[in-house]
């Protein structure tokens, strides 16, 4: 297997969680949009480490990309429930007002 | 592709005049392919000749120990001493009716037990019966088995989910919740023990150690003590068994996640389970007890050596099941407050301590194990009296 | 053999449940599509000789992400006086966001590739030998000297960070008590 097919399916990934993140009004969904990129970039890294270089720092790479991709999802869903609690939905265009007396 | 077993077999010419002459037809080499394939069976031999009946066996030791302990007599009807009525359940499981609950999701539905099964039969994969006998000499064993067992979290949530149950809800989402929470002190007191050895490959974490008990990690400090309770006590957790069995609690839940599962989807949920108590019993044992380690190193290096490391690990596994067992029927069921306030607020906080304990003495002592340290301080005392 | 064995099964896997992900329009199944699509991920990982990344990524992502994603859609379902039930979950989006997302998906397609095209056409592509098998046998050791050693600015940094989460994701998602007297 070459370096070709890695990156193909990473950007085939990355277009993917593109697609989700503007086709998706559910903003959970929007979240499962980002996972996909931050996938997709992780999988680059460590390709590239394989192929290309002569060290695994690639490797690091990803592991703060999984740090950093964990954090997020989980401060995500914490706005998520947050804000299903004020405005009892998770529709995206609920989230246009800054306060909340509609 | 490390299983010793392709180095075994190129010894013999059937084996390579196969090669041959299936290259000879593909038109290409097939040794990998060939040994891809022979190794592949192999395992999948391993798994249903040897786990798929300890799982069965786990239902019958089960019921015929709680008979014990309840001074009744259990099964005793198919075979001699009812050994084999996991036979007979069995084969009543698949011939009962498969029902899907009327506003399912059949697709989560159906992939519920799936993934509980995968989730537990992958870990069997860096499981070290003997040192002759492990499927794979992973690297990161004992990290990977973590790692995979995860998919059994989801397995219950998906099937609390699933059949549109208020009963399986509940038990679903007590179950993925104490999984995930009880994760926590579990990897960390295995961690203590990685440490120690200086390595995840399970082939390091039990070579580390020795037959007798002063060389095994259990007795090799009082923090690796600890950490083995907390270990037993998360996994006990884990794997959903009393005093930790909210997920499935009979009393106020019918019976959790799997309550609406029949047939063969049911034995599925119960087999993954019995099937994890063994993996996690296993764990416990190749990390504290001394894994496959007979005392002596008899027969090392004599093919009669691997049974006798097969019987001193199924041993140590067996009683600790029995352990589990016994537990279950002695101690009666806590709260869900109680199941987080123990997690949260004592094994988390005593499992961090071990790790830095550990760390400590590995820093202060060099690694020596206290029996050996006692020990030497003896010697030296005694010489220095003179 | 065997990797390349893998390699086909992940990547397959991969871009199927990618595309399911993006098809589906039950909010759970579309989860259940990016648990695959997770796992063909690491798969792939394993093939690039990562096996502690692919072990970490199912630690994370399979065992962390995908259960708290599951918990944030039980808890946020549809408005009460809807109905609620696994055929009725929240909105999904509809032709005009699917088509504007295709849209960008065309731009990104078309960027990207000319990236891609420019790179393979200096002979980037069919690089396969790995410049040191050797490194790639077991990565664990190397990985923990680098993490302690040339990052270790980074990996502090990032426990910090993961305090942070951690606290902020429980403050936020508190339950809102009732207010001071």
């Amino acid at each position: 297997m070459g370096l070709a097919p890695y990156l193909i399916i990473s950007m085939i990934l990355f277009i993917l969680g593109i697609v989700v993140m503007m086709a998706r009004k559910n903003i959970i969904a929007i979240l499962l949009g980002i996972e996909l990129i931050l996938n997709a970039s992780a999988l680059n890294f460590v390709a590239y480490s394989r192929f290309l270089t002569n060290n695994i720092d690639g490797h690091i790479f990803s592991l703060f990309i999984i740090v950093v991709a964990a954090a997020e999802a989980a401060v995500g869903l914490a706005i998520v429930i947050r804000f299903f609690q004020v405005r009892k939905s998770i529709h995206i265009d609920e989230a246009v007002w800054l306060n909340d007396e509609v | 592709m490390n299983g010793g077993l392709i180095p075994y077999l190129s010894g013999f010419d059937w084996f390579n005049q196969t090669i041959k002459s299936t290259s000879a037809f593909l038109s290409f080499d097939t040794t990998s392919l060939l040994s891809f394939l022979i190794y592949a069976v192999f395992a999948s031999l391993l798994v249903f000749l040897v786990l798929m009946p300890i799982g069965g066996l786990g239902t019958y030791a089960e019921r015929k120990i709680s008979a014990d302990l309840q001074a009744r007599i259990g099964p005793n009807r198919v075979g001699p001493y009812g050994i084999l009525q996991f036979l007979a359940d069995g084969i009543k499981m698949v011939l009962k009716e498969d029902i899907v609950p009327v506003g399912a999701d059949r697709f989560v539905f159906y992939l519920a037990p799936l993934l509980a099964m995968v989730g537990v039969f992958m870990t069997v994969a860096v499981l070290p019966l003997s040192s002759g006998l492990t499927m794979v000499h992973l690297d990161i064993g004992v990290f990977y088995l973590l790692a995979v067992s995860s998919l059994v979290g989801i397995a219950v949530f998906l099937g609390g989910y699933a059949p549109n149950s208020k009963w399986s809800l509940l038990g679903g989402m007590r179950g993925a919740s104490q999984i995930i929470s009880y994760e926590i002190p579990v990897v960390i007191s295995v961690l203590a023990i990685v440490l120690l050895s200086g390595g995840m490959s399970f082939d390091v974490l039990v070579g580390s150690q020795g037959g007798l008990p002063h060389r095994w990690f259990l007795f090799h400090n009082p923090f690796t003590f600890l950490a083995f309770f907390v270990y037993f006590v998360g996994a006990l957790a884990e794997a959903n068994r009393a005093p930790f069995d909210l997920p499935e609690a009979e009393s106020e839940l019918v019976s959790g996640y799997h309550t609406e599962y029949t047939g063969m989807r049911f034995a599925f949920f119960a087999l993954a389970e019995y099937v994890e108590v063994f993996v996690l019993c296993a764990v416990a044992a190749a990390l504290f007890l001394g894994g496959y380690n007979v005392p002596g190193e008899l027969l090392k290096d004599h093919p009669l050596g691997q049974l006798l490391q097969l019987g001193a690990f199924f041993t140590k596994t067996l009683i600790l099941y029995y352990v589990v067992i016994w537990v279950r029927w002695t101690l009666p069921r806590i709260r869900v407050d109680q199941l987080m306030t123990i997690c949260w607020k004592y094994l988390t906080p005593i499992a961090l301590f071990n790790l830095v304990g550990c760390a400590l003495w590995m820093y202060c002592f060099d690694g020596k194990s206290i029996v050996s340290l006692l020990f030497e301080s003896g010697v030296g005392a005694a010489s220095g009296g003179h | 053999m065997f990797l390349t064995v893998l390699f086909f099964l992940s990547a397959t896997l991969t871009i199927a449940s990618g595309i399911m992900v993006v098809v589906v329009r039950n909010l759970m199944h579309s989860c259940m599509a990016l648990l695959g699509c997770f796992i063909g991920v690491a798969g792939l990982y394993v093939t690039l000789g990562a096996n502690f990344i692919a072990a970490v990524q199912f630690m994370v992502y399979v065992g962390g992400v995908i259960i708290l994603m599951l918990f944030a859609i039980m808890l946020t379902g549809n408005k009460p006086e809807e109905k609620v039930g696994s055929f009725l979950l929240p909105a999904m989006g509809n032709r005009r966001t699917l088509t504007w997302g295709l849209i960008t998906a065309l731009v990104f397609f078309l960027s990207v590739g000319k990236i891609l095209l420019g790179m393979f056409g200096i002979g980037l592509g069919k690089k396969t030998a790995p410049t040191d098998p050797s490194l790639f046998e077991s990565t664990v050791d190397e990985i923990g000297t680098l993490l302690l050693t040339d990052h270790v600015l980074a990996f502090e940094m990032s426990s910090v960070l993961l305090l942070g989460a951690l606290i902020g994701a429980a403050i936020i998602a508190r339950p809102e008590t009732s207010k001071e007297k």
